[in-house]
């Protein structure tokens, strides 16, 4: 069979039918091979950029309700702190005053002991001296007046007369 | 010598009836058919979360042409796009076709015809849907009635041009390609005719097939995919 050839222009509605049915079969895989499993990629990929801008925003929200959430707690940790100085501070400046009021007492009880065994000491050292002034006195008065005088009338009669001067 | 160039072969007859036949452009239209239909396998096999390789390629491909909808004919058209793209790539490698032996499915008016006509029926559709009948009719009367035949005249004229458009670059650059050929193998004869081979044919070609083949196919391509995008989008917002 010789080779034939249709005309170089040339319209046939046959041929015409046959390169639309051709370019719907085209479309139909273009749609179906390429579309739709790229848009269904691009879909799923949008989805997932959403769901973790979604998730960062959560976990953003989230650190900043910790974050008050410490700051809170560290204001009244401090606050805590403070009362707990001020109350040690306290209870130091009465415990310092308890201390010290005690002291002074017990300054005071042990002057006044001190002084009374002074005074004790000091009318003993009286009570000697005058023993001793008497005896002397009765010796000298003995010597001077050379008379055998009782001592014991000697020693009262001058007890007497210290007693008088004071 | 003789150059011949002629219309598509007639490979042979569909139910042996003479009114069916089968032509070469069918023939190489089905082969970039199953390309087609391998190469969007191949690209969107095994996708990914984190796009790399082939599918980024896809990826990148599609969102072109839904940027291409959206700007040419508005927001909300994206149904268009896989349309679009099949105009895009079956006229591409319908024309491409030529650097692999075939002849080019796009220098058959036929082929381009069928497009211009799916377009044609495209722009009538949407007009009659977004400006009711009423409005499409009126449409023929403005500015006013005696423009008619002018009207009509113009929308006919729309699928015939861009068939005519698509398919005239292409046959001439078929045209002038083996015109090219037998003028070189002539000249060949002529000055080096000591040499057992047209040595002349050897790269000239190439570089007006750079021209005729691969860069009419991108931009003719593009121009039947942004006329049908552009008379679309027109008829959608005619309403």
């Amino acid at each position: 069979m010789p080779d034939v050839f249709q005309s170089f222009v040339y319209i046939n509605w046959w041929n015409i039918l046959v390169t639309m049915c051709n370019t719907l079969i085209t479309f139909a895989i273009i749609k179906k091979f390429l579309f739709k499993p790229v848009r269904k990629m691009l879909a799923a990929r949008e989805e997932e950029v959403q769901a973790m801008y979604g998730n960062a925003e959560k976990a953003q929200t989230e650190a900043e309700q910790m974050r008050s959430e410490y700051t809170e707690r560290l204001a009244k940790a401090k606050e805590e702190a403070a009362e707990i100085v001020g109350s040690a501070t306290r209870r130091a400046t009465v415990r310092s005053e308890e201390i010290l009021k005690e002291s002074s007492q017990q300054a005071a009880a042990m002057m006044k002991k001190a002084e009374s065994t002074i005074e004790q000491e000091r009318k003993k050292a009286m009570n000697e001296l005058k023993d001793e002034v008497a005896s002397l006195s009765v010796m000298i008065a003995s010597k001077v007046v050379e008379r055998d005088i009782k001592d014991a009338d000697h020693e009262r009669f001058i007890e007497e007369f210290i007693d008088k001067v004071g | 010598m003789n150059v011949e160039i002629n219309g598509p072969q007639v490979l042979g007859y569909l139910f042996g009836n003479p009114n069916l036949p089968i032509t070469e452009t069918m023939r190489n239209a089905w082969i970039v058919m199953v390309f087609i239909l391998f190469l969007c396998i191949f690209l969107t096999r095994r996708m990914e979360k984190i796009p790399k390789g082939k599918q980024a390629f896809a990826e990148k491909a599609v969102i072109m042409i839904d940027n291409l909808v959206d700007s040419t004919m508005g927001p909300g058209c994206r149904a268009f796009s896989p349309y679009i793209a099949t105009l895009l790539m079956s006229s591409l490698f319908g024309s491409l076709a030529t650097l692999f032996w075939m002849r080019p499915v796009t220098a058959d008016l036929n082929t381009t015809l069928g497009w211009a006509l799916i377009t044609f029926f495209l722009i009538t559709f949407n007009k009659i849907k977004y400006g009711g009948l009423g409005g499409y009719l009126k449409g023929f009367l403005e500015p006013v009635f005696v423009m008619a035949p002018l009207n009509v005249l113009s929308e006919v004229a729309t699928p015939v041009s861009m068939s005519f458009r698509h398919f005239g670059n292409m046959a001439g650059g078929l045209v002038i390609s083996t015109l090219m050929m037998g003028a070189l193998e002539v000249l060949s004869n002529a000055v080096l005719g000591f040499l057992p081979v047209p040595l002349l044919q050897i790269g000239i070609p190439g570089v007006l097939s750079l021209y005729f083949d691969c860069f009419t196919a991108c931009m003719q391509a593009f121009i039947f995919s942004m006329l049908t995008m552009a008379y679309v989008g027109d008829a959608r917002s005619s309403g």
